[in-house]
């Protein structure tokens, strides 16, 4: 495989507000036993891809110990395999939050020297989830002889929520404008914060940008150079189910959305599986009076209430009488006797006790944050 | 030169074909057999054993060996991937001098003496592939250095119509043994060998050697190497096991005993989160429960799509129950689809099954009045065509 791919644990950790408090970006819970960084680590290995680092910077403690070894991912590898880089504690080092990507990327530089042997880098934000085979993005990138290619939805509708970037594109898919942070308009292409470029021109870029002291990849140097007609973008469209994690009630809505049959065909297949940590569960147990459906259930779980339209990661319990709707209910938490949830997101460790009736809207749920006891 | 040295080895025995699981052995060793959702029979010797703080392991495979090959690797799933020690599947090989096979169960140790001597152990556990169970072999070897003994025998009491079926002791008030039957017609004692033994190497080593001249044995640790301890008096003990055992090794036991685990008070204590029990796992996706779905007092493994009614059942890994199916009291193996209308009940369906639509299998032994009851058994890989009927008992 000719590409290496660097993963970005951490984006819109402001956002995300409780969900980060003590984890990355990347390692947040999702779909009952996965963490966000799941998907797009099993797509680049499902890619051939056998290089892969992952750039990290803030309280990255849970997303190493998920990666461990990155065995479940194939990627415990004597040639290449999987590498997190953590930023160096040297005098210019910035210690407070990212200035940006190339402020991370920095951190990268050493590895990307010595993959000599990939001449491409996919570059990949872990908010991102989908299930897409970058090997076709790649061969799209060479032919295209573009500088950069981004991969891209095409919004079918105005959007609410800001993209990273949002691109028009001609007939043969030469990025035309680029702009930034923006909502899309229908028929926009809508960024998925993955991008190939070439391993050289990205050391080049990184040298010579953060020396200067410009950390923006984006703006500095995508736009800045696009603008000024030095830089040329391909677009891969991508056209299969994308959700994107940029905030709460997006978490939310995209937790529940794999309920939905299309969306979870999408995402979890058969030939290119979603690897994660194995953490060696018993088997989920369903109780003599419970009533579940329409939701997804890890192992570990032990369920005596009702539980209809929810996400229960591994290790839940719902006690007696207990009743829970639309809610996501991370590893380990246990809801009481009686209790009654409605959208509300449940960190993990949480205690909520017998009877305690707790109400979120769809477009506002309540979270609860890790370990607590309400 | 300094010899490194392991305390404990355990050897595991697991080329046993299982004859009596029929269908469900046909094509793979019993220790491979799936169990309790996502695990399969050899998962708990093996996680016993690294729970019992032994890493050391040689699976001696004989009948059908290729999935069990695959199933263990490189031990890894159960932490038994070690750099000096581990799993290792260790199959009959051809020697300059002898033939290959595993004549008996003590032959297979015996052919694989090089193996244990590599770790120079002073130690061996012998253990079976076809129980349910949780045990720290590492009381049962304190257990044995405490007493002095050579050989101790993992020892548990039955009923006197299993004892019949059994291997019995009769022991002294310190827990030596003093006499041993194999299935005796009159038993005089309810304590069964659990097939479970430690022995110090070298004794065992000396008998393996002995037995292996002896034209007339069978080679068999019940039948040769535990009577000839037995004759020349050398100190041998029953540990008396409390706790959860089963033998998988029948139809109906294997059924009884994914049963077990839908009681609540979990006789297997499959929960205890400081003794697991391990399992290689297959990336597939937390299980999905459609609308209209309705899942009561069971046990589900990851990667099932539930869309129909399930009672009463344990369903392994990737299983699909389409809408309006109705699954009662029935142990669904591995990536089995149960199509729309089927009616599957108290019975057991092996792995990659399509079980077509409108399709019976099984009946309740309360509705069941034209005959013998049992359980039905479908083996692996097989279609059930479309609106045809399994009935109780039946095997296909």
């Amino acid at each position: 495989m000719k590409m290496t791919g660097i993963i970005f644990s951490e984006m819109y950790i402001d956002a995300l507000n409780s969900l980060t408090q003590d984890r990355n970006m990347a390692a947040i819970p999702f779909g009952g036993r996965y963490r966000l960084v799941d998907f797009v680590l099993s797509n680049m290995v499902n890619s051939g891809i056998l290089n892969v680092g992952v750039l990290v910077k803030q309280h990255y403690h849970s997303l190493m110990d998920h990666l461990s070894n990155s065995q479940e991912w194939d990627l415990n590898r004597k040639i290449g395999g999987l590498q997190l880089l953590p930023p160096f504690a040297t005098e210019d080092a910035n210690t407070g939050s990212s200035r940006g990507k190339l402020d991370e990327l920095r951190n990268a530089l050493d590895y990307l020297e010595t993959i000599a042997s990939t001449p491409y880098v996919l570059l990949a934000d872990a908010y991102v989830l989908c299930n897409i085979d970058y090997r076709a993005a790649l061969e799209d990138h060479v032919a295209s002889g573009c500088d950069i290619t981004m991969l891209a939805t095409r919004e079918v509708e105005d959007s609410r929520i800001n993209f990273a970037s949002v691109m028009k594109a001609d007939a043969n898919h030469r990025v035309t404008t680029y702009a930034l942070a923006c909502p899309a308009k229908s028929g926009d292409y809508a960024s998925m914060g993955h991008m190939i470029i070439s391993r050289e021109l990205l050391i080049n870029v990184i040298r010579d940008y953060t020396s200067r002291g410009i950390y923006d990849f984006l703006r500095d140097f995508i736009q800045h150079e696009f603008n000024r007609g030095r830089l040329t973008i391909n677009l891969h469209e991508v056209d299969s189910t994308v959700l994107r994690i940029r905030n709460v009630e997006e978490y939310f809505q995209s937790s529940l959305a794999i309920l939905d049959d299309d969306v979870a065909a999408a995402l979890f297949r058969g030939d290119r599986p979603i690897h994660t940590r194995v953490t060696d569960e018993v088997p989920a147990y369903y109780g003599l009076d419970c009533q579940v459906e329409r939701s997804i259930i890890a192992d570990g779980c032990f369920i005596d209430g009702s539980v209809e339209n929810c996400v229960l990661s591994r290790g839940v319990k719902i006690g007696k009488d207990a009743k829970v709707k639309n809610c996501v209910i991370m590893q380990g938490s246990v809801v009481g006797e009686g209790a009654c949830l409605e959208n509300v997101i449940v960190d993990k460790w949480v205690t909520v006790s017998g009877g305690a009736q707790l109400r979120g809207l769809d477009s506002n749920p309540v979270v609860i944050r890790k370990g607590v006891t309400v | 030169m300094f010899q490194r040295k392991k305390e404990c080895i355990a050897m595991l025995l697991a080329g046993g074909q299982g004859s009596r699981l029929y269908v469900l052995t046909q094509d793979t060793a019993k220790p491979a057999v799936p169990f309790g959702g996502k695990y399969r029979i050899i998962d708990f010797p093996l996680s016993n054993c690294i729970n019992s703080g032994i890493d050391t392991v040689g699976v001696l495979t004989q009948y059908q060996p290729l999935e069990l090959n695959d199933y263990i690797g490189n031990g890894q799933p159960w932490d038994l991937n070690r750099n000096w020690g581990g799993a290792h599947v260790l199959p009959p090989y051809t020697q300059s001098k002898t033939e290959s096979w595993y004549k008996g169960t003590a032959n297979a140790i015996y052919q694989n003496i090089a193996f244990v001597d590599r770790y120079n152990p002073e130690y061996v556990a012998v253990l079976g592939g076809d129980h349910i169970y949780k045990m720290d072999y590492g009381k049962m070897l304190r257990f044995h250095k405490e007493k002095g003994a050579e050989c101790t025998i993992a020892v548990m009491p039955v009923s006197m119509e299993e004892a019949t079926r059994m291997g019995i002791m009769s022991t002294d008030e310190n827990g030596a043994i003093t006499d041993f039957e194999e299935k005796p017609k009159k038993p005089k004692s309810n304590l069964a060998s659990m097939g479970i033994y430690i022995f110090t190497w070298s004794v065992l080593r000396q008998y393996l050697i002995s037995d292996e001249a002896d034209p007339n044995s069978e080679n068999d640790f019940g039948k040769n190497i535990i009577p000839n301890f037995l004759k020349d008096g050398r100190p041998m003990y029953a540990y008396s096991f409390e706790g959860y055992w089963k033998d998988v090794g029948t139809l109906d036991s294997l059924w009884d005993a994914n049963m077990d685990l839908l009681d609540p008070k979990d006789p297997i204590n499959m929960r205890d989160p400081s003794f697991r029990i391990y399992a290689r796992n297959y990336s597939a996706p937390a299980t999905r429960l459609g609308t209209g779905a309705k899942v009561t007092n069971s046990f589900v493994a990851e990667g099932c799509t539930i869309r129909g009614s399930v009672e009463h059942s344990v369903l392994y890994t990737g299983c699909q129950i389409e809408e309006g199916a109705v699954v009662t009291g029935a142990v669904i193996m591995p990536n089995t689809r149960i199509c729309k209308g089927a009616n599957v009940s108290y019975c057991i369906v092996g792995e990659q099954c399509v079980v077509e639509a409108g399709a019976k299998i099984g009946e309740h032994p309360e509705n069941y009045l034209d005959g013998d009851w049992g359980i039905a058994v479908v083996g692996h890989q097989r279609t059930i065509a479309a609106g045809s009927v399994i009935k109780p008992k039946e095997i296909v």
